[in-house]
């Protein structure tokens, strides 16, 4: 019992940390990334090599520097980061939005043809496993045990780096890269540069996404394609949309949702006879239906993004009257003012 | 003698073949307000689009006082002083009003993340200076009760008012007003033009793009003319009512309808 | 026969197959302006559909089966447009939303075909055929029928396009869609015919891939939509033309290299020459600009 429910809260943590990653690129900036999974891969797979003693016999990877937690997990952030450079440098320069998804999610799939096929960058097919788990001997944690206490040290670092972005996001660079995603255009015309931004929002985001992947590397004791079709993006962005695209409590809120309710918990679901897979199947379309219901009917998700009081920002307020006076113009503005009609503000096409 | 706030010269642009731009040149006087009139499709707002760095001419240079800015990027012309308004107002709709005068804001020291990540103090102490200059900006432009609407929600009219005291948080040096009284009622024109007379006191420099010849009367000290892609003559406009070839291609007819009123 | 001629024959199958699916992709885009995530499963749809007519419940002929399947593809494809595409694009002004829509339909549509069939490999019912001798090249004679239906769906289209009035009202609609309307074309007509002929050709593509490997799986079409990918940007998204002149491309240097390097990285050869393509020319080779606004 314990041990179910404990699961559940680590991927409950664990796709908060994965959604406050993809928040940044596409909640805050805009960037439609098709391929975050990937990152979550790299992430993982590094993790993974890095944790790994030197040589395990019948597995064949690369590294295997037998680095403990949290270093391990520091190196996968690290990577995944790096991923982001390169793949930001080659494609956010030039592409708009459609060109950018398909180039992404292409990208999503290379690199997981080559995980596959590559057999000595990480083991290929089979994926690494007998990844150690971190504590487990010093404290001495039977299998059990260690989902309690991994579940819980995941929370911990789910804390940690929720407040680090709910600094970032709140900070002008959070700002920044909202602006951008509203009107790129006028962004640059106030002197952002814009491609900088995406792409510092591209390596938060990754960076998140890396360690959330060597969180559940290390969770799990193994990592192999199968857990990253590039379809998995989607379940995040699923996670995104259903809780609120733009804020952090939106995030918890939707992996509570998605991750933890509709994925998870069906898989303790026993297989109906005759058919293997089904619930599995069944629940993912749910998800892909709830998505779009979600969009359709509350695209703003069940946690909207709250925009910030002047007050929090400790200027002195004017007093009423005095603005008042000065207020005629915008009531000329506003009453007799011609409406002018809505134009493409940039994002899109 | 000072040197002008803008220059260009030999600007060239063309559209897949069309040329809207074909050898415009000529200097805005520092601290002055400038007018850039013309027929429509004399290329006006790609001369301003190509100033501002938001398009790439084909041929030419252009210099923001002594510096030259030929192909830069417009955030990096915008980081040296020229800042620009849109004719079809670009507010940044999902941020408060006051958080677009913040996003306008000159060093932001908030932008690094290091600085976000290690320097609090100072980011927080910073916004509370910006956002004390906002809100009196805001103030001044009647939109203070609008602080912290979401910019979407705004009308037309105060859109427009949003689009240039946003620019002004920017502290430019030189300020490129894409057609700003279009679309704007009468009586906001003259409340508009007291504004853009105050920047003029503030040391602003002015270029802006303008159809209303009875406000490029009463506020403007300078006029360049544009037509078919080039300059067509320069000067005040008293001076350029006399000019047969300016009237024959621009002003004759409104100098018919504004003789009948 | 030499190696490089038997590649040059496989180039020649698979360019046919994925000059028929990029088209279709291609012919959707050109008319709405968002990318189809769900094509590949479209294509998978019809392919599964083609089989429950050719060797599952039914056994009609093969060339029969897949016809009346592109058919029922087409009709597939206007109703997701009426009623689940074509409302998201009217609604929200940014393209994000309906992108992300098709990207949960193809989770949706991916998830169904492996409720009802399973992920087990399935086979279609058809005619070994012989092997024949053209030119330097042995093909064999469903590959011949293949690269034909390719060759008359492409004539058939071209003619249409350029001649009749169909055919240039949509090109109309591709280049500028609120200046059409302004023209009096009947733009909701040509979406809804448009996007029939989308799922027709998605339905033909999938199943002559399915002939052309052999076998079906649920996943094979998603998997495929990497290619079309590789073959519509390359050849510049929203162009008929380069749709065809990229489908060559890829899919004769994806044969052609796969022969001599490791097949299993076949597709990854069509992501190298993409990502070479986009850095050099981001609109592709023709068509239609596909870089960032100003």
């Amino acid at each position: 019992m314990a041990y179910y429910i404990f699961t559940l809260v680590f991927f409950l943590f664990d796709y908060f940390i994965l959604a406050m990653g993809l928040n940044i690129q596409y909640g805050i900036t805009g960037i439609l990334n098709f391929a975050y999974i990937g990152f979550v891969a790299i992430g993982a797979y590094v993790t993974g090599v890095a944790g790994l003693p030197a040589n395990v016999p019948g597995q064949h990877y690369i590294l295997g520097l037998g680095l403990p937690f949290p270093l391990n997990t520091l190196l996968g952030g690290l990577a995944a980061m790096a991923l982001a450079v390169l793949v930001a440098l080659i494609t956010l320069r030039r592409l708009r939005t459609d060109y950018l998804a398909i180039v992404l999610i292409s990208l999503s799939l290379v690199f997981y043809d080559f995980c596959n096929n590559y057999v000595s960058l990480f083991n290929g097919a089979d994926g690494l496993y007998n990844v150690p788990a971190p504590y487990a001997k010093s404290l001495g944690l039977g299998v059990n045990s260690f989902i309690i206490f991994f579940a819980c040290l995941t929370g911990v670092v789910a804390l940690i780096m929720w407040f680090v972005m709910h600094r970032v996001l709140r900070a002008p660079l959070g700002r920044t890269l909202r602006a951008i995603r509203d009107d790129h255009v006028a962004a640059a015309a106030l002197g952002k540069n814009t491609f900088r931004m995406q792409l510092k929002s591209m390596m938060i985001g990754s960076f998140f996404a890396g360690i959330g992947g060597g969180l559940l590397i290390q969770f799990g004791g193994s990592f192999n394609p199968t857990a990253w079709l590039p379809g998995e993006t989607f379940v995040v962005f699923a996670v995104l949309i259903v809780g609120g695209a733009g804020n952090n409590v939106g995030m918890f809120v939707g992996a509570l949702l998605v991750e933890t309710l509709l994925i998870h918990l069906p898989a303790f679901l026993p297989d109906i006879p005759g058919h293997p897979g089904l619930i599995e199947y069944f629940d993912l379309a749910l998800v892909g239906v709830v998505l779009m219901l979600m969009l359709w009917f509350r695209p703003q998700g069940i946690v909207p993004e709250r925009l910030r009081r002047s007050a929090s920002f400790g200027a002195p307020e004017r007093l009423d009257e005095e603005a008042g006076r000065l207020d005629q113009t915008a009531a000329i503005a506003a009453g007799v003012g011609i409406e002018q009609a809505d134009h493409d503000t940039g994002n899109g096409r | 003698m000072v040197a002008p706030a803008l220059r260009c010269e030999g600007i060239t642009k063309a559209f897949q073949g069309v040329h809207a731009v074909n050898g415009a040149e000529f200097a805005v006087p520092e601290g002055q307000i400038t007018a850039l009139i013309g027929p429509n499709g004399a290329g006006k707002t790609t001369v301003v689009n190509i100033l501002s760095g938001a398009m790439k001419a084909d041929h030419g240079q252009m210099f923001l006082g002594e510096t030259e800015t030929t192909g830069w990027p417009s955030y990096k012309i915008a980081r040296h002083g020229l800042l620009r308004t849109f004719q079809l107002s670009r507010e940044l709709g999902g941020l408060t009003v006051l958080e677009n005068l913040l996003t306008a804001a000159p060093s932001q020291a908030g932008d690094s993340l290091v600085n976000v990540l290690l320097r609090p103090g100072l980011i927080r102490r910073q916004e509370r200076e910006h956002a004390e200059r906002a809100l009196h900006l805001l103030e001044v432009y009647g939109l203070y009760r609008h602080r912290d609407t979401p910019a979407r929600e705004l009308s037309g009219g105060q859109k427009k008012l949003l689009e240039i005291a946003r620019a002004v948080m920017g502290s430019p040096k030189v300020l490129l007003l894409d057609e700003p009284m279009a679309g704007v009622n009468p009586a906001l024109i003259d409340v508009l033009g007291g504004y853009i007379l105050g920047l003029k006191e503030d040391g602003v420099t002015v270029l802006m793009i303008e159809h209303n010849l009875n406000v490029v009367e009463r506020i403007c000290d300078y006029v360049i003319v544009l037509a078919e892609g080039r300059t067509l003559a320069t000067g005040r406009l008293s001076e350029l009512r006399q000019n047969t070839e300016v009237v024959k291609a621009y002003l004759g007819e409104v100098m018919d309808v504004s003789a009948a009123n | 026969m030499s190696l490089f001629w038997l590649s040059v024959g496989f180039g020649l199958v698979t360019s046919s197959v994925l000059a028929v699916a990029a088209i279709g992709l291609s012919l959707q885009f050109g008319i709405t302006n968002y990318v189809n995530f769900a094509y590949g499963d479209f294509m998978a749809l019809g392919a599964f559909f083609t089989y429950v007519l050719n060797n599952e419940v039914f056994h009609i002929n093969i060339w029969i089966a897949l016809a009346i399947a592109a058919l029922a593809m087409g009709g597939f494809g206007v109703l997701i447009n009426q009623w689940l595409l074509g409302p998201f694009a009217r609604r929200f002004q940014s393209t994000h939303y309906v992108l992300i829509v098709t990207f949960g339909l193809s989770l949706v549509m991916l998830n169904v075909i492996y409720s009802i069939w399973g992920a087990d490999v399935r086979f279609y019912s058809l005619a070994a055929g012989s092997a024949h001798h053209v030119g330097p090249m042995l093909l064999t004679t469903n590959q011949l029928i293949v690269m034909g239906i390719s060759v008359a769906l492409l004539a058939a289209l071209h003619t249409t396009l350029k001649t009749t009035r169909l055919g240039k009202s949509m090109r109309a609609m591709s280049d500028n869609t609120s200046l059409a309307m302004t023209s009096g074309i009947d733009t909701r007509r040509i979406t809804t015919i448009t996007w029939f002929l989308s799922g027709a050709l998605a339905g033909v593509a999938g199943s002559v891939l399915g002939i052309s490997e052999g076998n079906l799986t649920p996943a094979a079409g998603e998997l495929f939509l990497f290619v079309i990918f590789a073959a519509v940007i390359m050849g510049g998204i929203g162009s008929i033309y380069g749709a065809m002149a990229g489908a060559v491309f890829i899919g004769m240097s994806t044969e052609i290299s796969a022969a001599y390097i490791n097949p299993a990285y076949k597709l990854d050869i069509a992501f190298v020459v993409l990502i070479l393509t986009l850095l050099i020319r981001p609109n592709g080779l023709i068509g239609r600009p596909g870089t960032t606004e100003a």
